[in-house]
């Protein structure tokens, strides 16, 4: 890969990807016999601070990808690189947003953060603090001894994306963070989303199956294509922010990805 | 339920009472049922007094609370530390679950025989059947819980690179309290049950006891009337101050 070469390496800044996805294959055991080939050949460079999105129908693999970016599951072949490192668990950089939410419903608003932060080498007020100050970047400072039932969905999804935003991640591993939450709730998080990471600078990786939302997001947006899981198309999204989804260009690329998904 | 209705239900239970014991007592004065073998709440607390001074009614239901709670106590630490390590441990709930599962349709009266002649009539006998009551529902519950933990608080708790016996304080143990609790009550209850049955059976003291004892020495019926209502208000009270504390327990986060 001309990547590697030595005059591309020194002329870009950060050439070396944050996350390397190197022939990842991922193979189910199914009950009464035989595997199921869920991932084949996945081959993926994320440059620090992408925004990167991937898109593609439900049951074709990408919580199965995200899992393994996360060191949740392992993969049946290949490797994912951190910075370079061999993932082989989680607490490699990776902070992980789930799609329902997963706050632990006995902690309160502010406890969660604070849990977020537990294998971080700081003292209890010290993580403490850190916690407010995510609760405040998130605009939520006001709700920290509320517990996740006595929340909204969408400040929940809060909640959630401060917890993983408190272990200090280079990396931000995103499963369908907004997809239970209503068209206008969805909106605000997608900008709220931007906000924090125009902020924070975090390499993203995030999931959907809303093209829009991708659009809006992205700096890149990864198409994969089911049975099994690969890359079919890998769309570099040169659009300013904020984003319009009425500009030609936007709806451009909505009709590329939308054709790219139902061929 | 919500606590804004929990009063006017409370409201609508003692009116509930009042009215069983008024129909009741205007039954008797009416001659509807013989008051020599059933008298009127009125009058059977007067000659309950007059027979037997309170303080023998204070210290039997003494004497009663000491082994339930001690067995309750024994039963919930044991229920809920093994009920735990069998859902969270595979090979020790292989190795355990069959042998509760053996035990567990024994009715705890069935022991009766064997505690005294294991225990003698004193109190270690006692405390052991009330440990039969109490350990089965909490065993049961504590299981039930850690095994149905919502796997999504257990992934999320690994990206926070949480394993081991921190998973299982941090989140194992939590995500089971409303199980726990709901088992807890179930073998309060249990524990009291089987407390009175064996002191009908095999005791010298205690509510069980004084109300049998009436009976085979010719005593009272009154007396047997306010024990019985006396079993049923302590159960009541107490069940009460458990599901308050089980309320500031886990109420806030879990909801009830
Ligand atoms: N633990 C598992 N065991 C067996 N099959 C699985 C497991 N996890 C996921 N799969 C299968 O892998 C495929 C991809 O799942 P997933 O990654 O969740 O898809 P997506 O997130 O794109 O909807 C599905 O067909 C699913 O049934
Ligand atoms: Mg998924």
């Amino acid at each position: 890969m001309s990547r590697t070469g030595p005059e591309r390496a020194s002329s870009a800044a950060g050439a070396a990807p944050m996350i390397d996805i190197r022939h990842v294959r991922k193979q189910f055991d199914v009950r009464g016999g035989g595997e199921a080939l869920v991932l084949d050949d996945i081959n993926l460079s994320i440059a620090a601070n992408q925004f990167l999105s991937i898109v593609g129908r439900s049951g074709c693999g990408k919580t199965t990808l995200l899992n393994i970016i996360a060191g949740l599951d392992a993969a049946s072949g290949g490797e994912v690189l951190i910075a370079g490192r061999r993932v082989v668990g989680p607490g490699q950089g990776q902070g992980m947003v789930f799609q329902q939410h997963a706050l632990f419903p006995w902690l309160t608003a502010l406890e969660n953060v604070v849990f977020g932060a537990r294998s971080l080498p700081l003292a209890k007020a010290e993580k403490i603090d850190r916690a407010r100050e995510l609760l405040q970047l998130v605009g939520l400072e006001a709700s920290a001894g509320k517990y996740p039932r006595e929340m909204s969905g969408g400040m929940q999804q809060r909640i959630a994306i401060a917890r993983a935003l408190a272990l200090d991640p280079d990396i931000l591993l995103m499963d369908e963070p907004f997809g239970a939450l209503d068209e206008l709730t969805r909106i605000e998080m997608q900008q709220e989303l931007l906000r924090i990471w125009e902020a924070r600078r975090k390499t993203v990786v995030f999931i959907t199956h809303s093209i829009g939302e991708a659009l809006t997001l992205s700096d890149r947006v990864i198409l994969l294509a089911p049975h099994p899981g690969r890359v079919a198309r890998d769309i570099a999204i040169d659009l300013p922010r904020p984003r319009s989804r009425t500009d030609r260009r936007f709806n451009e690329f909505y009709e590329q990805i939308w054709s790219g998904l139902s061929s | 339920m919500r606590s804004g209705s929990r009063m006017g239900d409370a409201m609508w239970g003692l009116a509930g009472i009042l009215i069983v014991l008024a129909a009741w007592e205007l039954a008797t004065r009416l001659g509807a049922i013989d008051p020599t073998i059933f008298p009127g709440p009125i009058a059977a607390i007067r000659s309950a007094a007059q027979r037997l001074p309170a303080s023998v009614f204070l210290d039997n239901m003494a004497w009663s609370l000491f082994r339930v709670v001690g067995g309750f106590i024994l039963g919930a630490v044991a229920g809920t530390v093994i009920g735990f390590a069998a859902g969270w441990y595979r090979g020790f709930g292989y190795f355990a679950r069959p042998l509760i599962e053996l035990l567990r349709p024994i009715p705890p009266l069935a022991w009766i025989p064997l505690a005294i002649i294991w225990f003698g009539l004193g109190e270690p006998s006692k405390f052991f059947i009330v440990f039969l009551g109490a350990f089965f529902p909490i065993v049961t519950s504590a299981y039930h819980g850690i095994t149905h933990v919502d796997p999504s608080l257990i992934r999320a708790s690994r990206s926070f690179g949480l394993k081991g016996l921190g998973m299982l304080f941090h989140v194992g143990i939590p995500a089971s309290a409303p199980d726990l609790a709901t088992g807890l009550r179930i073998g309060w209850g249990l524990s009291f049950g089987v407390l009175v049955a064996a002191e009908l059976i095999a005791a010298n003291r205690g509510l069980g006891f004084m109300i049998m004892n009436e009976r085979t020495s010719g005593g009272s019926v009154s007396v047997i009337i306010v024990g019985i209502l006396l079993i049923g208000l302590l159960n009541l009270v107490t069940d009460a101050a458990l599901a308050a504390f089980i309320r500031r327990w886990i109420g806030r986060w879990h909801g009830g």
